[in-house]
């Protein structure tokens, strides 16, 4: 398979934010040595090179499905990056605890699908908080708003211990599924593409995680109105519901109107 | 340049909603219209021949610009030069506008704006950051000004 090298030197070179870079060793394949190298993390690319000024770009990994590992300490700090059964592993050391477990931690977040996953996340809560704003209700109704931890996404790091689950593209299964309605961006599925060959991947696969969300910085206004007229008649009726049970009841207990759980 | 070819392949084999079959022109004087497989995976857009497994090619999609360039017809160019475009033939408007679409947000860069943006939103409206919680929020990743600053920032002002 060809990769067109030059968009990915570009995006080497481009001012778009450097995640990470500094000095690891990476171990051979063939021969089992360390090398040091210089490494550019950005985005989901790791490149590397001799140093930091060469011109010539040694490699680049793609770090999409793949964990992250510390290993057993041989006098250096090394940890891995695996991609699972069949695919080799990819080795590297650290001169200190330190700098190890910032890189651990780094190669950890890379990934899309953890964007992908975080940024999911992080749409649900801003919906939640513009609906708490909008309708002025106490915040005691909203007990349970608060999100949930999504541990998928919390790095943890341990001896031995993998940091993230097996080689899964499908980062989001521990999340709940995504409520959003679809009418409001109204998009129709792709033309089906007949299945000439019976191993080459299906179209009818589950949906990814990067599928439609609303359009933010492209007519924002537009799109928000119409979630919060959706989102706003269900807080409305809640609101009435709390309302009149507050008019009729007094030595009632506590208790959450709407169950966001 | 080296690359972890085995598990790029891999990757363009995994589910996608944006598969189909497009015309494919590639961006040199000469390059003819070809059928092709073309399906979007994460940041990258594969490239396969109708009845093969393994892709012809793989396309990076940071650092482009997406345009249409007539009502089927919609266009990738990279590396600041305009000239050099690699063109898709759609079946239809819609289909074509949704190319679009999926691959402007499909960028790496384009999801980290909106994470801030929502970050500093949710900041806003809650006193709270919502990184906290995944003990990311010094991450140089997420920061309000992404990337050149690796010191770790006082969120309290986000």
């Amino acid at each position: 398979m060809k990769l067109n090298e030059k968009i990915l030197t570009h995006f080497l070179s481009c001012t778009s934010p450097v995640d990470k870079e500094g000095y690891l060793y990476k171990k051979k394949e063939r021969n089992g040595t360390y090398h040091r190298r210089w490494f550019v993390l950005k985005a989901n690319l790791l490149f590397y090179q001799e140093r930091p000024a060469d011109r010539h770009l040694m490699g680049v990994i793609v770090l999409e499905g793949c964990t992250v590992q510390m290993l057993e300490s041989d006098g250096y700090f090394p940890f891995s990056l695996e991609f699972g059964a069949g695919f080799k592993s990819y080795r590297f050391a650290a001169g200190d605890a330190q700098t190890q477990g910032r890189w651990m931690k780094a190669l950890f977040l890379a990934s899309h699908c953890y964007l992908s996953c975080l940024l999911r996340d992080l749409e649900r809560q801003y919906e939640e908080a513009k609906q708490q704003q909008e309708s002025n209700v106490p915040s005691s109704s909203f007990k349970s708003l608060c999100p949930p931890t999504n541990s998928l996404l919390v790095p943890t790091l341990g001896p031995s211990a993998a940091v993230r689950e097996g080689r899964s593209f499908s980062a989001t299964a521990a999340l709940p599924p995504r409520s959003l309605p679809t009418k409001v961006t109204g998009k129709k599925s792709p033309k089906k593409w007949p299945r000439r060959n019976a191993y080459v991947t299906p179209l009818n696969g589950p949906a990814p995680l990067y599928g439609e969300w609303p359009l933010v910085g492209s007519d924002p206004l537009v799109e928000f109105s119409k979630l919060h007229a959706y989102y706003g008649k269900e807080v409305q009726n809640a609101r009435e519901e709390w309302l009149r049970s507050r008019q009729t009841e007094e030595n009632h207990s506590e208790k959450d109107l709407i169950d966001l759980g | 340049m080296r690359f972890n070819e085995k598990e790029l392949v891999c990757l363009s084999r995994q589910p996608s909603e944006m598969a189909a079959e497009l015309g494919m022109r590639g961006p040199k004087k000469g390059d003819v219209v070809k059928r092709r497989l073309v399906k979007l995976v994460v940041n990258f857009l594969f490239y396969f021949r109708t009845d093969e497994e393994e892709p012809v090619g793989a396309l990076l999609l940071e650092q482009c610009r997406v345009e249409r360039e007539d009502t089927q017809i919609f266009s990738v160019a990279f590396l600041d030069d305009a000239e050099r475009k690699y063109l898709f033939e759609c079946d239809s408007e819609e289909q074509c506008k949704e190319w679009i679409d999926s691959i402007i947000k499909a960028s790496y860069e384009f999801m980290r704006r909106n994470l801030i943006f929502y970050r500093t939103e949710i900041h806003r409206l809650t006193g709270k950051d919502p990184l906290e919680q995944y003990g990311i929020s010094e991450e140089t990743r997420f920061q309000v000004n992404s990337g050149s600053q690796l010191m770790a920032r006082d969120t309290s002002s986000l």
